[in-house]
């Protein structure tokens, strides 16, 4: 079956044959006893109805083409993102989220800003079928780059406590004293970034420009959306995990440079 | 040099849980030139009093006043310099001894010229030929005289030493010990010692603060003498080694 330029849609078979490779991974889980099996099908079950979902969502705001139908969907992502990058940190800092929120928000509103307003310039600037997937893929990068960021900055504060003491003893700032815990945080937050830089198009086609392939697109046009892309998602990680940071480094510190050990 | 009344802390609880009680209502002295020996079981907040002397512990309650002011009117920066603290693990950073005692936070100036460090490193007992070995590759009792060396450039009034010696072996411990009594007589420190050994605390003599729970049990002070008797019997048992709750 060809939908419009092309494309081959995907009729309710063509899904179902798609789904017996979960089946193949349901059984090779049961013989090897991984004991995924209960994993395997909620998953494939989630997978089925949240996107099915987001389509039906997407269709509509589309189709209606209101730039606040636009902004809530933005508004909802960077919750469900933030939430997402925050849950993962083995001990609750006080305010966590409202600093993810923050970091993730002002990243991805500048990055965005910077790739619709000058780069792309799609007509009108709140085009869903441009803000979205671009907005989504800026959160999700930023929401893993925060995540690593933090889980390395409280696993460093709690196991490096001694080294940060000893500076702040030896007089220094409390912001001196954690810059170099700070710096690790941010270079393992970035490194996937980087990495994945490195590689772009040698082992894997990203996933953007895939779908524009697929969906009819020249490849030609479709790397450059990519190479905008792999930019624009460097500097929104940068940008991210650096502010999510700096804020929540300031959570375990207090104006009289002293460490809140209760935190650690 | 150290007034510490009716000093509190306290770390806020948890989600629906009380404070933690660390310290309650301590009140001590400590004379310019003093000692002051913190002895009790684990837990009982001695290191907690001691970060609280140099501000890197806020206290919830109560007063520390270090040289006349109150530990609140100093910059915290220039209070840790002037009260110099030494952890119990030696901490060395990346790079040679040289390395780690010219450490300093940025727009503080410090005399770390050649000579200054051969006779700080002099002073603590270690030779001048250590400065560009890797700090790394330091014996336990070496690094620990560094860390007290890198304190000692800073040219404080007191020194804050928080269990030197536990993580030591006995010679190396002894070596500690010698240079903490020695700086006392030569640089007129005045220093504040956790421990759990009582050569050191004979050593040092002055007084002796018992603690339990974040409490004073006793306080007793030996008046300089080096072989002076310890009457608190709490005391005598705990140092005899012997826990008393």
């Amino acid at each position: 079956m060809t939908g419009g330029a092309g494309i081959i849609d995907l009729s309710f078979w063509q899904l179902g044959l798609a789904l017996l490779l979960v089946g193949v991974l349901v059984v090779v889980s049961a013989r090897q006893a991984l004991g995924l099996e209960r994993d395997l099908a909620i998953g494939a079950l989630r997978t089925l109805v949240q996107l099915y979902l987001v389509g039906l969502i997407l269709a509509a705001v589309f189709s209606a083409a209101r730039w606040y139908w636009v902004l809530l969907i933005l508004v909802v992502m960077a919750a469900i993102a933030t939430h997402a990058a925050v849950s993962r940190l083995a001990k609750p800092i006080p305010g966590i989220f409202w600093i993810a929120a923050t970091a993730l928000t002002v990243s991805t509103a500048a990055t965005l800003t910077y790739v619709i307003g000058v780069v792309v310039r799609p007509h009108p600037w709140w085009e869903p079928q441009y803000l979205i997937p671009i907005a989504g893929m800026i959160l999700g990068n930023s929401m893993t780059s925060a995540a690593l960021a933090g889980e390395r900055l409280q696993g460093d504060l709690a196991a490096r406590r001694d080294e940060v003491e000893v500076r702040l003893a030896l007089g220094f700032s409390g912001r001196e004293a954690v810059q170099p815990l700070v710096r690790a945080s941010l270079r393992a937050a970035m490194i996937p970034t980087v990495n994945g830089m490195m590689t772009v198009g040698l082992v894997q086609l990203p996933g953007m420009m895939t779908g524009q392939i697929l969906a009819g697109s020249s490849p030609l046009v479709a790397i450059r959306y990519q190479i905008v892309v792999v930019f624009m998602l460097g500097v929104a990680t940068a940008l991210g995990s650096l502010m999510f940071v700096r804020l929540a480094v300031s959570r375990y510190l207090t104006p009289a440079h002293q460490l809140r050990r209760y935190l650690l | 040099m150290f007034q510490v009344e009716h000093l509190c802390l306290a770390y806020p609880g948890r989600r629906g849980q009380a404070a933690a009680t660390i310290l309650g209502d301590v009140t001590v002295d400590i004379e310019r030139g003093g000692a002051l020996t913190l002895v009790g079981p684990s837990g009982s907040g001695k290191s907690s009093l001691l970060h609280c002397l140099n501000r890197l512990e806020e206290p919830t309650g109560g007063t520390v006043r270090f040289d006349g002011c109150a530990i609140t009117d100093w910059d915290p920066r220039e209070l840790r310099r002037r009260a110099a603290l030494v952890l119990q693990t030696p901490v060395m950073f990346e790079g040679t001894v040289r390395d780690n005692l010219s450490i300093r936070a940025a727009g503080v100036s410090l005399d770390l010229s050649e000579d200054r460090l051969r006779e700080t490193l002099a002073e603590v007992g270690l030779d001048g030929g250590l400065l560009d070995r890797e700090a790394a590759t330091l014996s336990g009792g070496e690094k620990q005289r560094v860390t007290i060396a890198r304190a000692l450039l800073r040219e404080p009034q007191a020194l804050l030493l928080d269990e030197p010696t536990s993580a030591l072996d006995p010679p190396n411990a002894a070596l500690v010990v010698e240079t903490g009594c020695r700086l006392r007589e030569t640089r007129r420190l005045t220093i504040v010692v956790v421990t759990h050994s009582p050569e050191l605390v004979r050593l040092l003599g002055s007084a002796l603060l018992y603690l339990v729970k974040g409490r004073v049990q006793s306080y007793e002070r030996l008046d300089g003498d080096a072989n002076g008797a310890i009457a608190d019997q709490r005391l005598q048992a705990f140092l005899a080694g012997s826990h008393p709750s």
